[in-house]
């Protein structure tokens, strides 16, 4: 191990930070955009609204990523329609395709996330906000999301998380973020070692700085953090030390 | 288009054989990293919580990428010349080492909701120690850890399609093989997504027939 | 509170029936609470009397019967033959409706991602278009009526039930509804934390304010009340000023409740 080469590729593979950030806060803005109003139609008791979603997540979240990045890039390009519309300067470009996987991929995940949370919502709290006489729209807006979405924090972390990881399959379609860079330069100096543990500690980085500020949002959003299962762990210790 | 049909079957073979061998070598990864996870010895449970903790923040691209071609410096080194890692042998390496990692995080929150009376009860019983494990914890363990286990399955055999970039050649690899020489790169990844959708339905269903199997009424 | 008494006719039901999960659960019950009148609603579980007070702003939309809020008939579509759901019709008039009749739930219902005040003051703003800072002190005004001043900026999940029931009653207050409506308000507290929104309810009682109570507590009912009502089995049995009600009942019904709930 070079720990020279360790640190010195850290650094050159920090110039494709920005790549990576860009690619997960864009998809993940496009993909909450997206999912809001398909978690609402997802948790709505009326079947058209509700089937079309389901059928939307569940092609998207039972094939891999990587499927759905190459029908993108790779695949659209052979629609003629697609060939010769105006789109075709974005989805040429392997920036936006990425772009777009993404945001549908992510979308997909968090529209079923959010609809947990929806669906958990008391009807309580709705009956409320009808008493009052809010509207429709407002309750969604006022009472249902924000209490929904305060009770799906934890998940909707991990799936930023998720996220940040699946930027790296942006390198599969020749984009320079990180692992891009990384496998450039594993090519040039074949120092595979050093240069890919530098870019996992890069991610390390990210995903621990993500999970601290939801870890952050968390406590301020519900109060102090709920006390763990503390007398279960000291029963199993127990059983743990007489073995 | 037909002759694909053949390579197709076989990549799918490949990719379930895959999906099979590092989901089992996984599990019993995960399983005894979660007890090292809950055990007394503060060292093995944080060098675990480092394990875990490092694999689940770092994409699982890196993780191949770092498995495969740093084995082959590896063995080129012990051999003298260049030798290429097997591909099927660094995605089983790389999937187990992953999967394992969230399976262990998985089964140590099974175990931690499991009501500390019934522990307390099993050794009021006198049950010995590994009796309270065996006939107590896993059966439970198993039973919660399903829904969620389920997922990882299901996460698992879309990230076989991962290995076909360091060359395995999976359903993912026959797609890219067919869209280049024939030019329908649609049709192609269209199929490996009709494929692909199969076998993680699939899994689904059984997870489904598991969950009812083993649900415990009232829970 | 500004009343004009020749628009309020309060409210009257009629014929109201309702069927949940395969029960008659109202069969048909005529109701009318007129201005200034404090009408408690009584009977056992099961008897309707939470349903028919939903029915009254139409969080649960009765399957067939007309009702008439301050002289205005709420347009519903009752329930078709073909067993299509009975609906709302006007949700505009809905809301407005809704907006003059305050409601107290049973688990108070505040809203835990929102402060005391803010749960006070979300209807006024969002409903009613009032300015922020004006709402505010709409806000503190109900909360200090209802003695939580110092609770202002607390979340429902720092509150014990009694200040939540009370928080509740101040969102309620807070839309200046013309009818307050209350369902088993202290059923979901505990003993010694009733006495606390009893209290709350009598001082409003004592205003003047058309309420109508879904209530257990007998004497709170016998005390504060203009008029009683017993449900029995989807319809109203007997209905009478307190002192007959609870002194010499007709129905030996409401004989065998009364002397089972002493």
């Amino acid at each position: 191990m070079d720990i020279t080469l360790l640190l010195t590729s850290t650094v050159t593979l920090a110039s494709g930070i920005p790549l990576t950030l860009l690619l997960t806060f864009a998809s993940l803005l496009a993909g909450f955009v997206l999912a809001v109003p398909l978690s609402f139609m997802r948790a709505s008791s009326r079947k058209w609204l509700s089937l079309p979603v389901l059928a939307y997540t569940y092609v998207f979240r039972g094939t891999p990523l990587l499927v759905q990045l190459f029908i993108i890039y790779y695949g659209l390009g052979q629609v003629g329609a697609i060939r010769s519309s105006v789109l075709w300067v974005l989805l040429r470009d392997p920036f936006w395709c990425c772009l777009l996987a993404f945001s549908l991929n992510g979308a997909a995940y968090t529209t079923e996330i959010f609809r947990g949370g929806i669906q958990a919502v008391a009807t309580g709290m709705i009956e409320a906000a009808q008493a009052v006489g809010m509207s429709p729209l407002q309750i969604k807006r006022r009472i249902i999301f924000p209490i929904a979405f305060r009770s799906v924090l934890p998940s909707y972390a991990n799936e930023v998380i998720s996220l940040v990881k699946a930027t790296s399959l942006a390198s599969t379609v020749t984009l320079l973020e990180i692992t891009g860079l990384s496998r450039k330069l594993v090519s040039e100096t074949f120092a595979p070692y050093e240069i890919f543990l530098a870019a996992g500690v890069l991610y390390l980085g990210l995903t621990f700085l993500l999970t601290g500020f939801f870890n952050a949002l968390e406590a301020r959003l519900n109060g102090a953090p709920r006390a763990k299962a503390h007398t279960r762990r000291v029963a199993l210790q127990q059983v743990t030390h007489e073995l | 288009m037909d002759g694909f049909v053949v390579q197709f079957v076989n990549g799918l073979k490949t990719t379930v054989l895959l999906a099979l061998v590092s989901g089992s070598l996984g599990m019993a990864l995960g399983l005894l990293a979660a007890a090292g996870r809950l055990s007394r010895w503060r060292a093995v449970s944080a060098g675990i919580g480092f394990y875990t903790t490092i694999i689940r923040g770092v994409p699982e691209l890196i993780i191949i990428l770092l498995i495969y071609f740093g084995g082959t410096v590896a063995i080129s080194a012990f051999f003298g010349r260049y030798v290429e890692v097997n591909a099927f042998l660094a995605g089983v390496v790389s999937l187990t080492v992953v999967f394992g990692a969230y399976t262990a995080e998985i089964f140590r929150g099974a175990v931690l909701s499991i009501p500390a009376g019934q522990i307390e009860a099993a050794r009021s019983l006198g049950l010995h120690p590994w009796q309270t494990w065996l006939l107590v914890i896993l059966p439970q363990m198993l039973r919660i850890a399903l829904p969620a286990l389920a997922n990882q399955w299901i996460s698992l055999v879309k990230e076989t399609s991962l290995i076909s970039i360091v060359g395995l050649t999976d359903i993912m690899r026959v797609a890219a093989i067919g869209a280049g020489s024939l030019r329908a790169p649609l049709t192609f990844y269209l199929a490996a997504s009709a494929l692909y959708l199969a076998l993680t339905s699939l899994a689904l269903v059984i997870f489904n027939l598991l969950e009812r199997r083993f649900a415990v009424p009232g829970r | 509170m500004l009343r004009e008494p020749a628009a309020d006719h309060g409210i009257r039901a009629e014929r109201i029936q309702k069927r949940l999960g395969g029960n008659d659960v109202l069969r048909g019950v005529d109701l009318t609470v007129r201005p200034g009148e404090i009408l408690s609603i009584l009977g056992s579980s099961g008897s309707g009397k939470s349903t028919l007070l939903q029915c009254l702003n139409l969080l649960t939309v009765p399957d067939r019967g007309d009702i008439w809020v301050h002289g205005e008939k709420l347009a519903i579509r009752a329930i078709s033959q073909q067993g299509g759901q009975a609906r709302i019709l006007d949700h505009r008039q809905v809301r407005r409706v809704r907006a003059s009749m305050g409601m107290v739930f049973q688990s108070f219902n505040l809203w835990p991602h929102k402060t005391a005040l803010e749960n006070v003051t979300e209807g006024p703003v969002l409903v009613k278009g009032i300015r922020r800072n004006a709402a505010a002190d709409l806000g503190r005004h109900y909360l200090a009526k209802v003695g939580l001043s110092d609770k202002a900026d607390a979340y429902p999940r720092h509150l014990s039930g009694g200040q939540q029931q009370r928080v509740a009653i101040a969102r309620a207050l807070a839309m200046e509804p013309r009818v307050l409506l209350f369902d088993e308000p202290t059923s979901a507290l505990d003993p010694e934390l009733v006495g606390e929104v009893l209290r709350v309810m009598a001082a409003l009682a004592g205003e003047g304010r058309t309420m109508v109570i879904v209530t257990h507590e007998m004497a709170f009912a016998r005390e504060v009340s203009t008029r009683a009502a017993f449900m029995h089995r989807g319809l109203i049995e007997e209905e009478s000023p307190p002192q007959e009600f609870f002194s010499s009942p007709v129905s030996s019904r409401l004989r065998g409740f009364l002397a089972s709930h002493r």
